[in-house]
């Protein structure tokens, strides 16, 4: 901005945005706080940030080790005593089985991804460099199912899936996500800018039109295909809506947010803390990336306002 | 490669070779964009056709054949008290959010830019809510903000006698009656149940969908400013403007006309999709007070298997949606700068 502003309303300008800070904090605050501290403390409101970690017994742990009817060993117990923090994190994979929600989102998400790219780029290729009758219509195809709301389409996806027989299963997770209408325009105006010249000494070298795109445009369109990545991944890592409609019953097939989502179902206290470890494994591995690339992530996210 | 090589050996005019490699990269162009078209299509196209044609019907999953019902299902939506309060709900939610988490947004990144120092670690941290799952942190609010043992409750009733009530109380403020100040009457009666409380739910979600969205438009807003050329403050300062507000109102402000446009539509589009906190934490209760569309359609169509219905509620939803876009692009063409 212009103007010279005095250290008094630099000092104003701090504290605003310092309030605004606290309360965007708060809630990852109170995630990463509760992960760490044992239902009493929870309960309570005490033990700070971190909580005391006193040795507590993991009851569920003894109920799970103990044949029903009989009492539970001293050894027993004493195994099943555990700081708080190791209760949550472990009760979190315990619980639930959260690894296998982790990995079907790794698999899902990298799935997408890769299909996106192997399909989009080719088009995108053909749509900005080559000349071939009918280009005009398919690029105004590409623009017009641009403006197409997937959360409009998830109900009538949803009913030719399950005709098909395809309901709770990894291929209703990936398959609505295979298109991307964005990607194909955003590596297009990409390719657009990749000199011609390129692509002609390519061709007298005697490669073929599918070795260019894989071998010389995609090398070129790193940049744009690292911002598609992180808005592809970030918004199928999250994502919420669709694997709630696409799985419906299926553990196997659940998503991390599912998996999370099913703490809430039973609400006693005691999943507390390790519903709040589950969240923030399931929040961490974004943020820290993140954290380390900013300002590819906000490329990335912002490009998605194009959307 | 050896077919062109025929090709060249055959005719010994000029043109061939040149007319051979031409309708081979029309065919390899066609095999380029086939999977995508064909995926639009089957993706994209059709549902929106199927949604149509299902909206004029009662169908559901298992009915063996279609039974056409007009348009009962949109007649049922407009006319219903229920799906009223549900467009209400829906409109109420996007009405409260857009305008806050712009205005928020906007704000943030005015402050931002005029930082001298630290202006990276505010992005860094209004950014943060837009990079978490907000299945994940519609969670925590909705611990933080349990009714008892909830972080926000707890602390607003530590609160409660101290300071914190007087100063929040605004009792010390002119002809301001501090005992009967929201903070005082819920520290002698009882802090809200928040989502739980019809009166609060629908401002809690609001709350959520702002905090996480606000950061996203922060984002936009900062780029737009980096596009508003110097020069012009200091042709305004010539001018004789002299304060902050009228170099916001008259430079800032204008130059920010796209960008606004812009953040208004993407906003607005993302406002009338809000499912996963709903769906967390209130399933559209309590008495339909935060019913919104995308939970209708999941309820309805999904768990109760009203499909025709539902994709009726889809069929809403896509309209609104492309009203929304058609008025940005009309907006758009018309003045891009005010």
């Amino acid at each position: 901005m212009y103007g010279k502003s005095s250290p008094m309303s630099e000092a104003l300008k701090h504290a605003v945005l310092i309030v605004g800070a606290i309360i965007v904090i708060l809630p990852f605050y109170v995630m990463l706080s509760y992960s760490m501290k044992s239902p009493h403390e929870i309960d309570t409101n005490t033990g700070g940030f971190f909580g005391d970690q006193e040795p507590m017994l993991d009851e569920w742990c003894v109920k799970a080790k103990t044949p029903s009817g009989a009492v539970a060993s001293k050894e027993l117990i004493q195994s099943c005593t555990k700081t708080p923090i190791i209760f949550n994190y472990v009760g979190a994979f315990d619980k639930a089985p959260l690894l296998r929600y982790l990995l079907n989102g790794v698999f899902v998400t990298a799935s997408i991804f890769l299909i996106q790219v192997l399909i989009a780029l080719p088009c995108a290729y053909a749509l900005a460099k080559l000349r071939f009758w009918g280009r005009d219509a398919v690029f105004m195809l590409v623009l017009f199912c641009l403006l197409i709301p997937v959360h409009a389409i998830a109900l009538p996806l949803y009913i030719m899936l399950s005709k098909v027989g395809l309901i709770n299963s990894y291929a209703a997770l990936i398959i609505p996500w295979t298109i991307s209408v964005f990607g194909i325009f955003l590596m297009r105006q990409f390719f657009m800018t990749v000199p011609d010249d390129l692509i002609d000494a390519a061709r007298i070298d005697g490669m073929s039109e599918f070795s260019i795109v894989w071998k010389v445009m995609l090398p070129c369109a790193v940049p744009a295909l690292m911002a598609f990545a992180i808005f592809s991944v970030v918004a199928h890592w999250n994502d919420y809506f669709w694997p709630r409609i696409a799985v419906t019953s299926d553990r196997n097939y659940f998503t991390p947010p599912l998996g999370l989502r099913m703490f809430k179902g039973d609400s006693d206290g005691d999943v507390y803390g390790p519903m709040m470890a589950t969240a923030t494994i399931i929040v961490t591995p974004l943020i820290v990336a993140f954290l380390l690339a900013q300002r590819k992530f906000i490329e990335g996210i912002t490009l998605s306002g194009m959307k | 490669m050896t077919d062109r090589a025929a090709v060249i050996e055959q005719t010994p005019n000029q043109g061939a070779p040149l007319i051979a490699a031409k309708s081979r990269i029309q065919w390899i162009s066609y095999l380029f964009c086939l999977p995508a078209i064909t995926l639009m299509f089957i993706i994209l196209l059709v549902p929106i056709f199927v949604a149509a044609v299902l909206s004029f019907s009662d169908y559901s999953l298992g009915n063996q054949s279609l039974n056409w019902i007009g348009s009962k299902n949109y007649e049922v939506i407009f006319g219903r008290s229920s799906y009223q309060k549900m467009l209400w709900a829906t409109t109420a939610y996007v009405l409260i959010v857009v305008p806050v988490s712009i205005g928020l947004g906007l704000g943030a990144a005015l402050l931002i830019n005029s930082l001298k120092r630290f202006s990276d670690f505010y992005k860094a941290i209004y950014f943060l809510p837009v990079m978490a799952a907000l299945l994940a942190m519609a969670l925590v609010w909705d611990l933080a903000l349990h009714p008892t043992v909830g972080y926000v409750n707890q602390n607003l009733r530590l609160g409660c006698g101290t300071m914190v009530e007087t100063i929040l109380s605004f009792g010390w403020l002119p002809f301001v009656d501090g005992a009967q100040s929201w903070y005082s009457t819920s520290c002698a009666d009882e802090f809200p149940l928040w989502i739980g409380d019809r009166d609060y739910a629908l401002a809690t979600i609001c709350f959520i969908g702002i905090w996480q969205a606000f950061g996203f438009n922060m984002v936009l807003y900062l780029a737009g400013l980096t596009g508003v050329p110097r020069e012009l403050y200091h042709a305004a300062a010539i001018d004789g403007v002299k304060n902050g507000w009228d170099r916001f109102r008259l430079v800032t402000w204008p130059m920010l006309g796209p960008t606004t446009v812009f953040v208004v539509t993407i906003t607005a589009i993302r406002s009338f999709q809000v499912f996963d906190t709903v769906e967390a934490l209130t399933q559209g209760g309590p008495a339909k007070s935060t019913y919104v569309m995308m939970y209708a359609i999941f309820e309805k169509a999904i768990r109760e298997n009203l499909v025709g219905f539902g994709s009726a509620v889809t069929i809403v939803f896509l309209g609104f949606v492309l009203i929304i876009t058609f008025t940005q692009r009309y907006i758009v063409e018309k003045r891009v700068h005010y």
